[in-house]
């Protein structure tokens, strides 16, 4: 025989079957010599019995056939995310981080010796001749550069477009996503030879802005024909998380510093997404 | 593809045998996930993650091991790295919601046309059993789901989440004492007979 304890220990068990029979013999001399343990083992066995009356909701078959695909997308993503080198931002955070304290305060204290220097030869002398300081030469847009540019505008059009779309509210049909995926199609069957054309030291940042605006581009022409909300909205996120807008925005201030020829410019201002976050 | 080839394939980073792993597992993955995280989205995204840490760390994959048993304790890491990032429990949802759950996973009509009654009870009985789960932590909802559901031995559960048995008997018996409590005790589970095995 064995004891109230005995018996709480092996409850589990016997409720799951997996008591030996030996086992399962003493377990039940117990519960025929006690109505307490054999009230618990009866409640806990009712449990069970309702827990089986359990349903889980099933997704339905259009969310399972999909299921490859959404997954193989998001490996895309997290590929091109990790084979990236890292950003210019966060290379200068990760060597400054691991600068010694005083270094930086050195570096800080010679900056605005630096400043004050500056500040003061401007005032002594406002017309900045025979001051010293260069002015910088202002270089014509390569041809490369120019299509590149150009490149990254129509790709922002053809963005703003599905970004700014709200299903809830708009006509589906006015979205014309059979009209957006030709584009990209033909937008990421460009980029490979815009990439290839700027090779020279200092494109690198417009070189990876173009591969992104590629793999967009190519997520955008593979989305399922008909109105694929779920792609839409995974593509949206994209844009979102890896700053596409703010990564163009830079790119053209730059160009603008640098006098480059704007090709928007001629057509006006592309409006801004509507949303801060997509 | 047997088990084995399913291995070595992986292991080889063979792109069709990731292809028949996630053809293979994607539901007990995901349910896992649904049952852990509470709602699809999550649980999608719970499943997702599970089989892209596959995909890139195969290598930890100890041979010998069941396939199986490596998934679902991925898949139970992921989602409690989840509830961790979202604060612990799975946000509460209303009874309307959980009806609806109800009817919905009872495959009945949203507005219940068939036998109205019949309907509603049955409903109610799945939002009584979700609102239950809801008071089980993490790791006992984990233990109780993957030996009640997935049938998993209570040996084959301690190692599948790297625990003693004394504590996944410990856990389990702690979630049916809990889910016992939750819906209202032997007086107020009308209709089910108490012997289980």
């Amino acid at each position: 025989m064995i004891s109230c304890r005995a018996s709480k220990d092996r409850m589990i068990e016997a409720l799951y079957g997996e008591l030996d029979r030996a086992e399962k013999e003493r377990f039940d001399d117990h519960l025929r010599s006690c109505p307490e343990c054999a009230s618990e083992y009866s409640a806990l066995g009712a449990t069970l019995k309702l827990m089986d009356k359990r349903e889980r909701p099933d997704p339905g078959p259009e969310f399972w056939d999909g299921y490859w695909d959404r997954l193989s997308r998001r490996m895309l993503w997290e590929a091109t995310d990790e084979g990236r080198s890292p950003s210019l931002a966060a290379r200068f955070v990760r060597v400054f981080s691991r600068l010694p304290r005083w270094s930086l305060q050195a570096a800080g204290a010679a900056a605005l010796l630096l400043v004050g220097i500056l500040i003061g030869s401007r005032l002594i002398n406002p017309s900045g001749e025979g001051a010293g300081v260069e002015t910088a030469t202002v270089s014509a847009p390569s041809g490369a550069v120019a299509q590149a540019a150009n490149y990254i505008e129509r790709s922002k059009v053809l963005l703003l477009g599905l970004v700014n779309h709200d299903p809830a509210t708009e006509d589906a049909y006015a979205f014309d996503l059979g009209g957006k995926k030709a584009m990209s199609r033909e937008l990421a069957a460009q980029a490979p030879a815009i990439r290839g054309a700027l090779n020279e030291r200092g494109q690198k940042r417009l070189r990876d802005l173009v591969s992104d605006l590629e793999i967009i581009m190519m997520q955008i022409a593979n989305l399922e024909s008909g109105q694929d909300v779920e792609g839409v909205e995974l593509i949206k996120q994209g844009v979102d998380r890896r700053g596409i807008f703010l990564k163009i925005d830079l790119d053209r201030m730059g160009r603008d510093a640098r006098g480059a020829v704007d090709p928007a410019s001629a057509t006006g201002e592309t409006k801004l997404p509507r949303k801060n976050k997509i | 593809m047997d088990e084995n080839a399913l291995i070595e394939g992986l292991a080889r980073s063979d792109p069709r045998a990731f292809r028949e792993l996630v053809e293979r597992y994607k539901k007990k993955v995901f349910y896992l996930a649904l049952d852990m995280a509470g709602n699809p989205i999550d649980a999608e995204d719970i499943s997702q993650e599970v089989f892209l840490k596959v995909y890139r760390s195969f290598a930890t994959f100890k041979r010998g091991a069941k396939i199986g048993s490596w998934l679902y304790r991925v898949t139970y890491n992921a989602s409690i790295d989840h509830l961790r990032r979202k604060g612990a429990a799975p946000e509460p949802v209303g009874d309307e919601v959980l009806e609806a759950r109800g009817r919905e996973a009872a495959g009945l009509p949203r507005g219940g046309a068939m036998d109205p009654a019949a309907a509603v009870e049955s409903s109610q009985l799945q939002a009584r059993i979700t609102r239950a789960l809801e008071k089980v932590s993490p790791q006992e909802k984990a233990v109780f789901l993957l030996r009640h559901y997935d049938d998993l031995m209570l040996k084959d559960i301690a190692a599948t989440l790297g625990l003693s048995i004394g504590s996944v008997k410990s856990y389990l018996f702690r979630a049916v004492r809990k889910l016992q409590k939750e819906l209202g005790g032997p007086a107020a589970i009308s209709g089910v007979e108490a012997s289980h095995d």
